[in-house]
């Protein structure tokens, strides 16, 4: 039996074979593969933004409680930050004293943070009340300072001589800083 | 010799059948490139936001231990600030408490508050006022207390008295009253 074929079909069972294997070598070679690379990436991708998300959120979070921190002590960062000013002192605590003297400013400890100042004070005081209330506003002043022992109460006449030593912290945040004023204050 | 009387068509090798294929095949091919190249688009976008994610993370990460310490510091600020605060209020107390100890007989002249001890001059019509009034109550307070007289131009006794606590027994006492 003989099976004739036209050589038209030949041609076009020919293209239909080179173009079928094309598209196979295509598609397993290049299409396939790429096509796995996307799917691998695309979850990588989702994986990264949930954990860029989350850390997003860390870091609102952590953002929060620095502004909640910075409010809530406003006063003492700013307090820490001041130069200290011993004319400004004066001026505001000179209701409490009849006299107030304030010795130069020395640099007495310097830790990695804080910076510790110290200055003498001799003072003239009607009564005891007066200093208490000093020492009330000494926790409101725009400094932190701490009033160390020794303190000596001597009566003078009417009045009382009093003589202690003051120590101002200033915040160390920057090395270069300049230090606080120093100049003898006398009233 | 004619044999027909129509004029021969001519034979082209792009018959319907192969017009048919090549459109077909051009559309399938098309759709796959196309496929193709959005995949390579897609895959160079992933990696692009993918290194802009690594950015981002690492800004946030630099951001986050800068803020951690700024929060460290305040923290460390709030408790030293804290701490003076109280020691400054210690103190007041501590101040108002010798001046009502003090018995309105016994006049003082002079105080003297150290960190661990009390010197205090003063003025006392006599011993036994001083002895029940004032030293009473310092030595309820004070670990060491001496106490030394002179007499004054109007008959009356001028008075040193010197109290000290000591650190070692006060710490002992602490720990045997938390016991």
């Amino acid at each position: 039996m003989k099976i004739s074929i036209s050589r038209q079909h030949i041609y076009l069972l020919s293209l239909l074979t080179f173009f079928l294997v094309f598209v196979l070598l295509f598609s397993f070679a290049l299409l396939i593969p790429e096509g796995k690379e996307y799917r691998k990436d695309r979850i990588e991708f989702k994986k990264e933004s949930k954990e860029l998300r989350k850390y997003q959120n860390f870091h609102s979070e952590v953002q929060v409680r620095l502004k909640e921190l910075q409010s809530e002590n406003r006063h003492i960062i700013t307090a820490f930050d001041a130069t200290f000013d011993p004319y400004r002192f004066q001026k505001q605590h000179r209701d409490y004293f009849s006299a107030l003297t304030l010795s130069e400013l020395s640099r007495v400890s310097d830790d990695d943070e804080f910076i510790a100042y110290e200055v003498n004070t001799t003072s003239e005081i009607s009564t005891p009340k007066s200093f208490y209330d000093f020492l009330d506003a000494v926790n409101k002043s725009d400094w932190i300072i701490s009033v160390e022992f020794p303190i000596n109460f001597k009566r003078d006449g009417e009045m009382i001589k009093s003589s202690f030593t003051m120590k101002v912290f200033c915040a160390d945040k920057d090395s270069n800083r300049t230090e606080p004023s120093v100049k003898e204050v006398a009233e | 010799m004619k044999y027909s009387y129509i004029t021969p068509r001519k034979k082209s090798a792009f018959t319907t059948e192969v017009q048919l294929l090549i459109l077909f095949f051009s559309i399938t091919l098309g759709m796959l490139f196309i496929t193709y190249l959005f995949l390579l688009f897609k895959d160079y976008s992933f990696i692009e936001d993918m290194n802009d994610i690594a950015l981002t993370q690492s800004e946030l990460s630099v951001e986050v231990s800068q803020m951690k310490e700024q929060i460290e510091f305040i923290e460390k600020e709030n408790l030293l600030a804290q701490k003076i605060y109280t020691q400054n209020t210690v103190l007041k107390d501590s101040i108002t408490n010798l001046f009502d100890l003090v018995p309105q007989r016994i006049t003082l002249s002079e105080a003297n508050l150290l960190e661990n001890g009390l010197i205090l001059y003063g003025i006392t019509p006599n011993k036994d006022v001083y002895n029940f009034m004032l030293q009473a109550p310092l030595r309820s307070i004070f670990h060491r207390t001496y106490s030394s007289f002179h007499p004054a131009d109007n008959g009356w006794l001028r008075f040193v008295s010197t109290n000290y606590i000591d650190e070692e027994l006060s710490l002992s006492q602490e720990i045997e009253s938390e016991d």
